[in-house]
């Protein structure tokens, strides 16, 4: 991506959920009183069972949901009253199922959407496309119609298509779903690289190695209020496990591992070879 | 060793005598409806709703449609689907609109003009047509939907299998039957993922218009993709293998249910034998 549209990228706001509450039509009480703040450039996994409200909490930010009680601000303002094609330039959100997404006979064609969207036309939108495809692995796929591609690659798809719109906000639900090894590490790479060009990184996901491994924060959800808020280091740490255990969640296998042999919190595979080398030196 | 879950906890509630016993089984084999309508078996709800469609239809002026209308009413206050049923003729309401602009302005061979404006001439008789024709609408698909808003889907699939409507008889009517709640949740779903691309679906109408291929093709896709996926789930679940299936639950059909949908179906006979022979109408 070229230093001019990477500059087009608004800087990321800061995201305040005040005391936010929401209740669907049939009563089902997804979010209940929940305070959350998210700095510019953060890279928050959103993690919890099924039903905790993960989703619901990211829909709010970009007005496809508005609050039953209490506010969104993006820095300060209200999003209430902001339309949601206003707010979808400043927030991309990958759904889980792409399949409820992808609506153009092209890849290039479903990648142009929504920066076309954004007004965006000529040499740009090229440019936008041609850096979401290679983010992405896809760049061999330009005039593959999306539903010849698997499921996976589908998914990686609609990932690309809200990278093209490069909003200050990015958020994936569940990105490593159907994902093998290979694409776990690639949807990795894209919130690095999206974290290193000062974009905030939300993620929703029950893959709590990805969600140690991938982000700066994890946030544990139960009953629609936040029940453990740190870095992945305090979060997975042992003492919370019964927090994670009461929310569905299993601790990621290296915190296990480290927690066993008696070498502190070591959330993630680098965290653990660390420790390791550490206890025995000479053998590293 | 680890309980099934067809045996009930020897200390449970559910294994205490006087309750009802639940024994692990899914919420759609132990439900249990209440209330006199909701209780009644599919076969006899789908007659009376026949009844009530044939006689909106068939019976002349007024007296059809505000008889229904009627019996209506208080099936659905005692069966508490009252809100459900202005939903649905809340959404007729389109429908309903240009029916009576249509009749009020080109009833043809209307004369009786309300007053006159230059070309526009609305008349008596136009309005009144308008309005039995609305009412008539209005009440026709109250009627499928009172039926359809008090039956479980699963049941009417397992009487009609009872019936001996056949497995894929059975899978074509579910089919069909579940296709519109299925369809509105999926449109729902794209398009929050459309308006989340900047697709704009408020603003302007020639906006919208634009909307209408990035809404449409993931539905219609979808759809194709979930009956594929569908007939390989069932073809994996010996589907069409031979022999009987098991039925889990099978909807109580009683006497009152056997008479109910006699007198129904005589009644049905009689307006259109009636109707045929020029005695109503």
């Amino acid at each position: 991506m070229s230093a001019a549209t990477a500059a087009r990228t608004t800087a990321a706001p800061t995201i305040e959920f005040e005391g936010v509450s929401f209740a669907y039509p049939d009563g089902t009480q997804a979010l209940d009183g929940l305070d959350l703040r998210i700095e510019p450039g953060e890279t928050v996994a959103i993690v919890g069972q099924n039903g905790s409200g993960k989703s619901t909490l990211v829909k709010h930010l970009n007005g496809l949901l508005r609050p039953t009680a209490g506010r969104v601000l993006m820095d300060g303002e209200d999003v209430r009253a902001v339309h949601v094609a206003r707010l979808a330039a400043r927030v991309g959100l990958a759904f889980q199922n792409p399949d409820r997404q992808l609506c153009a006979g092209s890849v290039k064609a479903e990648i142009e959407f929504g920066p076309r969207n954004l007004g965006i036309r000529g040499a740009e939108l090229d440019e936008r496309v041609k850096a979401a495809l290679d983010a992405v692995g896809l760049a061999g796929e330009v005039d593959t119609n999306p539903y010849d591609m698997g499921y996976s690659r589908r998914k990686l798809l609609a990932i690309a298509s809200v990278l093209a719109m490069l909003t200050p906000i990015l958020i994936l639900d569940e990105p490593t779903t159907g994902q093998d090894a290979r694409g776990v590490a690639r949807v990795g790479s894209v919130v690095a690289a999206a974290a290193a060009a000062g974009r905030t990184v939300i993620a929703v996901s029950h893959d709590m190695r990805f969600a140690a491994e991938c982000f700066g924060r994890v946030v544990v959800m139960r009953d629609g209020s936040v029940a453990l808020d740190g870095a992945p280091a305090e979060v997975f740490a042992e003492p919370h496990w019964p927090e994670l255990r009461a929310a569905n969640l299993e601790p990621p296998l290296p915190a296990v591992a480290g927690a066993r042999l008696g070498l502190g919190s070591t959330p993630t595979d680098a965290t653990l070879v660390a420790a390791l080398v550490e206890l025995a030196p000479e053998r590293g | 060793m680890e309980r099934s879950p067809l045996v009930p906890d020897p200390g449970s509630a559910a294994s205490s005598p006087g309750l009802p016993r639940n024994l692990g089984l899914p919420e759609y084999v132990t439900r249990r409806p209440s209330g006199f309508y909701r209780t009644l078996n599919p076969a006899t709800k789908l007659a009376i709703a026949a009844l009530e469609v044939v006689t909106v239809f068939l019976v002349p002026g007024w007296l059809g449609p505000i008889a229904v209308l009627l019996v209506l009413a208080v099936v659905a206050a005692a069966s508490h689907t009252a809100r459900a049923l202005a939903v649905i003729g809340l959404a007729a309401s389109p429908l309903v609109i240009s029916i009576m602009v249509v009749n009020l302005f080109i009833l043809p061979g209307a004369v009786d003009p309300i007053f006159r404006a230059g070309p526009i001439a609305p008349t008596w008789s136009g309005l009144w047509f308008g309005l039995l024709t609305s009412t008539r609408l209005l009440v026709f698909s109250s009627a499928v939907a009172l039926a359809y808003v008090t039956t479980p889907v699963d049941d009417l699939l397992a009487d009609m299998s009872r019936r001996g409507l056949g497995r894929r008889g059975v899978f074509v009517v579910g089919a069909a039957v579940q296709m519109v709640p299925r369809t509105i949740e999926r449109v729902g779903e794209i398009m929050d993922a459309q308006r989340a691309r900047g697709m704009d679906t408020e603003g302007r109408i020639w906006r919208r218009a634009r909307a209408i291929v990035p809404l449409a093709a993931p539905v219609v896709f979808g759809a194709l993709t979930e009956v594929e996926e569908r007939t390989m789930a069932l073809e994996a679940r010996a589907f069409t293998a031979p022999g009987r299936q098991t039925q889990l639950r099978v909807p109580a059909d009683r006497s009152r249910d056997r008479a109910l949908r006699w007198a129904a179906l005589l009644a049905l006979a009689g307006v259109v034998v009636l109707r045929l022979s020029g005695r109503v109408g």
